[in-house]
């Protein structure tokens, strides 16, 4: 009995020391890209005020940023990592410029920015689908 | 008519009074985690806090005693110390997420980052503290934070699937991410069961000059208020599982929180959640911050009450003085406010045994109870939760705290 409590926290140890999953980095990632479409879309609805949004599309540039490098630092197995980066940069490039657009009030383009985020988010999904399926 | 005037302010109050940021936040990211699945977390919470808020205005109607003092006097000083201790530290970590909380909410309505916002907020608190009283302490603060009823008007409209929502009230555990859902669930418990309310109510009921005529009302006070605290609650998970989950937002931040109501309530949303975390952290602060002075002070046999001049009871404003400035130091600092609060809701469900267990005694001594001692299942329904809490505690916080 008092073995199986010694055990009971190197196990817990174990299991809570293990780095989180590629697939749960692909959730965090769509997490982040649906904040920033959301934000996008209140801005645009003017619901949202212009510096929150600035400042939520900020942050979310930077995890984007953030998960992408930890992800490509150790990527999913049968996936192509150059797809993969090339995918995670051009949405931070997208909401990263949508910032931008809200500090210049440029509605019109800030609407095409973020219906192309759209298309990334999609993409992305099917990607974290085909990485939790071989998971 | 007195006491009904009495009852309807006190649910009233309890209403307002019941979110704060702890609940708004743990509920948001259960309900956007995983949809209607944990609503049976809220309610399991709030069936706690009702016979444990009920037992507190029962101990000091009938006793006379605050929870604190009668520990004080039953256990002695060295259990009495050991409480403080924890007691103290996990309310400290509460009041610095309320305080957070303001700011952030603050900063959603100005655009000025929370750090700013650390002192001036902690003064404005102090300053209440300083020249307030308890009833506009307890009911000030409550009825602003009515204004958190626009949470259910935004789950109302979102026609939720109301099969789905009756299913979550029974326990399940999902398909995968088990550790995060326990590590959830315990917040919950954590954030609905706070101790530092029992300390704040039972002191209440002696600065409002209870009785023993007042158990009545104190039960209908109890059991409405939370109630329907509770729904709040509810509410605020369930419009996160509609406008959340389906897009796939996890709540890891407070600006992520902050499009909870955007969805269904577009036009005016954003500001009601705003001013909703406003009122409900300016509240839940002042109740904290007064919780820890009555704390101490009952605890050492100092003189106290928030009617009484600061020099009147000069310790017990020293304690709240230097708490509240205690609290503003790591937000100036830019420290996480949302990391403060799951972390702090967690521990306060895993410190619960230590709150619980000694008054669960007094609540069965006839030296204090006389004829008013807790019946089997008061003593069952309190007993059994603090069970589950503190066990899903212990399974759940390493695996979360190591995994980061």
């Amino acid at each position: 009995m008092r073995l199986e409590r010694l055990l009971v926290f190197p196990i817990l140890f174990c299991l809570g020391c293990k780095p989180p999953s590629p697939a749960e980095q692909m959730d965090s990632m769509l997490s982040w890209l649906a904040t920033a479409r959301m934000t996008g879309e209140g801005w645009l609805r003017h619901t949202t005020p212009d510096t929150y949004s600035r400042q939520t599309l900020e942050m979310s540039g930077e995890k984007i940023d953030q998960i992408a490098a930890d992800l490509l630092r150790s990527p999913p197995s049968g996936v192509d990592t150059a797809t993969l980066d090339s995918l995670f940069t051009r949405s931070r490039v997208r909401v990263n410029a949508m910032a931008r657009l809200i500090a210049a009030k440029n509605a019109p383009d800030f609407g095409g920015q973020l219906d192309s985020l759209g298309a990334d988010e999609k993409r992305v999904k099917q990607l974290a689908d085909s990485i939790e399926h071989k998971q | 008519m007195k006491k009904i005037l009495q009852i309807t302010l006190g649910i009233v109050t309890s209403v307002g009074g019941f979110l704060e940021i702890g609940s708004v936040t743990t509920a948001a990211q259960a309900g956007a985690a995983f949809g209607y699945q944990l609503l049976w977390a809220i309610l399991l919470g709030t069936i706690c806090l009702i016979f444990l808020v009920e037992m507190s205005g029962r101990l000091s109607a009938v006793s006379k005693h605050t929870i604190v003092a009668a520990m004080r006097e039953r256990f002695g000083f060295p259990f009495f110390f050991i409480v403080l201790v924890g007691m103290t530290l996990v309310a400290f970590l509460v009041l610095i997420a309320e305080l957070g909380g303001i700011g952030f909410s603050l900063q959603l309505l100005t655009g000025i980052g929370f750090p700013w916002w650390a002192i001036p907020v902690s003064l404005l608190v102090w300053l209440l503290m300083w020249k307030g009283t308890f009833g506009l302490i307890e009911n000030g603060a409550s009825l602003l934070g009515l204004v958190t009823i626009s949470f259910v008007v935004a789950a109302i409209k979102l026609h939720p699937d109301w099969s789905g929502v009756a299913a979550g009230l029974a326990p399940t555990l999902p398909q995968s991410d088990k550790a995060h859902y326990g590590f959830i669930a315990v917040s919950i418990m954590g954030a609905s069961i706070s101790p530092y309310l029992m300390y704040f109510y039972s002191s209440g009921a002696i600065e409002d000059k209870w009785d023993e005529s007042y158990v009545s009302v104190n039960r209908f006070i109890a059991g409405f208020g939370m109630t329907f605290g509770g729904f709040l609650s509810m509410a605020v998970l369930v419009v996160a599982a509609m406008a959340f989950q389906p897009r796939g937002v996890r709540v890891d931040s407070f600006d992520q929180s902050a499009l909870l109501m955007t969805t269904a309530l577009p036009r005016w949303g954003f500001y009601l959640f705003a001013i909703s975390m406003l009122f409900a952290c300016f509240g839940a602060a002042l109740e904290v911050s007064l919780a820890i002075a009555y704390f101490f002070a009952q605890g050492f046999g100092w003189s106290w009450g928030e009617d009484l001049e600061p020099s009147k009871d000069a310790r017990f404003a020293f304690v709240y003085t230097i708490i509240i400035l205690l609290a503003a130091i790591p937000l100036v600092f830019g420290i996480d406010p949302l990391k403060v609060t799951i972390m702090s809701m967690a521990l306060t469900a895993a410190t619960l045994p230590l709150a619980i267990i000694p008054f669960l005694f007094l609540m069965n001594d006839p030296v204090y109870m006389s004829k008013h001692r807790n019946g089997w299942i008061s003593n069952s329904v309190v007993a059994i939760i603090i069970v589950i809490s503190f066990v899903l505690a212990v399974i759940s916080i390493p695996l979360q705290i190591i995994g980061g």
